[in-house]
């Protein structure tokens, strides 16, 4: 039995098959989420890939910000459950997830059996998202994901706000114009990120085993600073990135079983 | 009336409040602004006008920033806006009370807003229990009754304010039984029990009274409609289409509320003793359970567990008016009594200006699915 989970993101769509509930048979990420053709290349990449076609699929399910203007089911299911689901298949173990994504983040409470407990959503802002490294990765000049390695040469990190983008623009310009090095910026831009995420997630009961879900998880700046800050290991995956689309192909497979 | 005919009339005066003010004014009756949130309509309501709640509106504030900060509740400046838009032109007062600084802020700037439309202070003492809060309150109403009558030309009359304490008390009954008779009715969505609550800021109490018992006496007489997701809903206001719709499409039934527009203003009637004024009086100064009004033990986080827990509901929606102090004060003692009573708790931001919510929508959607067992 395949199931496609299909994971329409802000900045990103992403596209997983499994056999099963059980197999990773392909997957698929391309920049461009809601309101871009990055839905149907990443739906074009994904059936590419495994050789398979949508009319093999046994269930589909859509999550993310843009499951209610997908075409290809009616199952559309939060990216919150799917980022639980998700998580729990690559770690069984984990009990909190902190997903950082392109414009939100949250913290999701998983029980032993990998069900959901309780989570919770940053207020309608964009510091500590994706979308926060992006505008500091752009006056920087640098691509977001070089900033861990660039945070890992950082020898003294800058104090850059965790209140708010638009201030910690203008406080980076600032910093840019004192003469402060870029690894110390970036490293700044990290813990202000992290420290955001950090008290979001403090408000969760953290039980440990932890680990990131999302695109800011590859980001290993931000990862570390974040373990610092919670006091806790992250665990990371290489498929933290699609753990949305994942979750949804064991949604849609848990729905027709 | 069928229960659909009753809905429909609900819901008509529910979003046409500036219609129902026009053919109020066009029958020669003189219309009292009543703001947020525990105004004294029954002074209003005994001198012969009609008290009609100014709760804002949904709409982008163009105007009344000028005299808010930024950061500030959104029904306080939805109200300014209004006023400044001419949409309240006709009326022959504004009662705002005290019981908030973005209320205490609101009078203030209404003066200088909105100066067309006379702004009628109501302070209401914190310490309300003793004797001299009880006493505070009703040199509050007596202020409140000279300014009236100065602003709509009308005289008071206790007499008269003992008859109007009687009609809010039958009101409050209606409005409790109605409240009980839902959760039992799965049917009836959350847009239109929203639209029940509001209707009663813009009509004549016993008229509302007359239409809710009508509606209890229907739904008692059909059977209830398939079962839904049960949950109880806390927060200042709830009406937004925009969030009762999302509620409705998750399949969630609310079978009772801590809402500040909705039931808060039911639970307690003026009491038998005393005279008129010092029993209306008293009625506010035995209200509790609620984030406006001064309490050290919070009882309300308790009566929202065990309100929660005989209704079965399955988890309690905090829907968060945005820059709402006095509400956001609660929300860690009421999230952890829940966890104690494991009770699911989901807490939402909202306010008068949102146009996209897809986030609250992820949110709740996700409640939804934490509340199924089919997960």
């Amino acid at each position: 039995m395949y199931t496609l989970g299909i994971d329409i993101g802000s900045t990103t769509s992403k596209c997983v098959i499994l056999e099963d509930g059980a197999n990773i048979v392909a997957s698929s990420l391309v920049v461009g989420g809601i309101g871009t053709s990055g839905p149907e290349q990443a739906l074009s990449r994904v059936f590419q890939d495994s050789g398979l076609t949508r009319e093999q699929m046994d269930g589909v399910a859509a999550t993310g910000y843009g499951r209610n203007r997908c075409g290809e089911t009616e199952l559309k299911v939060s990216e919150l459950t799917c980022h639980g689901l998700g998580a729990h298949f690559v770690f069984p173990q984990v009990r909190t997830i902190i997903d950082i994504g392109g414009q939100d983040a949250k913290v999701i409470s998983l029980d032993d059996a990998g069900r959901m407990q309780n989570f919770l959503m940053n207020d309608k802002c964009e510091a500590g998202t994706g979308r926060f490294l992006d505008v500091m990765a752009n006056i920087l000049c640098i691509p977001v994901n070089d900033f861990g390695d660039w945070a890992a040469k950082a020898k003294a990190p800058a104090s850059i706000s965790s209140t708010c983008t638009v201030f910690a623009e203008s406080e980076v310009i600032s910093q840019l114009a004192a003469g402060t090095e870029t690894a110390d910026l970036v490293a700044g831009i990290c813990a202000s990120v992290a420290g955001r995420v950090a008290s979001l997630a403090k408000r969760i009961n953290i039980v440990p085993e932890v680990c990131m879900s999302g695109g800011v998880a590859q980001n290993s700046g931000v990862r570390l600073a974040l373990a610092e800050a919670i006091g806790q290991p992250i665990e990371f995956s290489p498929l933290a990135q699609l753990f949305g689309a994942l979750g949804a192909a064991l949604y849609a497979y848990h729905k027709i079983k | 009336m069928t229960v659909q005919e009753l809905l429909g009339r609900f819901h008509e005066v529910a979003v046409h409040p500036a219609a129902q003010k026009d053919a109020l004014l066009a029958q020669g009756k003189k219309i009292v602004l009543t703001a947020p949130v525990y105004t004294p309509e029954e002074i209003i309501h005994a001198m012969g006008a009609v008290p009609m709640g100014a709760w804002g509106g949904d709409l982008e504030l163009e105007n009344s920033k000028k005299y808010f900060p930024a950061f500030i509740c959104s029904i306080a400046q939805s109200i300014v806006e209004l006023g400044m838009k001419g949409v309240y032109e006709g009326v022959s007062a504004i009662v705002i009370p005290s019981l908030c600084d973005s209320l205490k802020v609101l009078g203030e700037n209404w003066k200088y807003a909105v100066p067309s439309i006379p702004f009628i202070p109501m302070t209401y003492p914190q310490n309300r229990k003793p004797a001299f809060g009880q006493t505070f309150t009703l040199a509050g109403y007596q202020r409140v009754i000279a300014d009236l009558e100065k602003a709509t030309g009308l005289t008071f009359d206790e007499a008269k304010l003992a008859d109007s304490m009687e009609v809010y008390n039958q009101h409050n009954a209606a409005m409790r039984e109605l409240t009980a008779v839902l959760a039992d009715h799965p049917e009836i969505t959350a847009a239109q029990r929203s639209d029940i609550f509001k209707s009663a800021w813009f009509m004549l109490k016993e008229e509302h009274t007359a239409l809710v018992n009508q509606l209890v006496e229907a739904l008692k007489a059909q059977p209830a409609g398939a079962a839904k997701t049960r949950i109880l809903v806390s927060g200042i206001l709830t009406d937004a289409p925009g969030l009762t719709s999302i509620l409705d499409e998750c399949g969630l039934q609310v079978v009772a509320d801590d809402v500040a527009a909705e039931s808060r203003q039911y639970r307690t009637d003026s009491p038998a003793e005393g005279t008129p004024l010092e029993r209306l009086a008293a009625k506010f100064c035995n209200m509790d359970h609620c984030s406006l009004l001064y309490d050290v033990e919070k009882k309300r986080v308790n009566l929202i567990v065990d309100q929660a827990k005989s209704l079965n509901a399955q988890g309690v929606l905090l829907v968060l008016t945005k820059f709402c102090d006095p509400e956001e004060f609660d929300v860690p003692l009421i999230r952890r009594a829940c966890q104690a009573a494991s009770l699911p708790c989901s807490v939402i931001e909202v306010d008068r200006q949102m146009v996209n919510y897809e986030q609250a929508r992820t949110a709740i959607e996700t409640f939804r699915d934490l509340l199924s067992e089919s997960m």
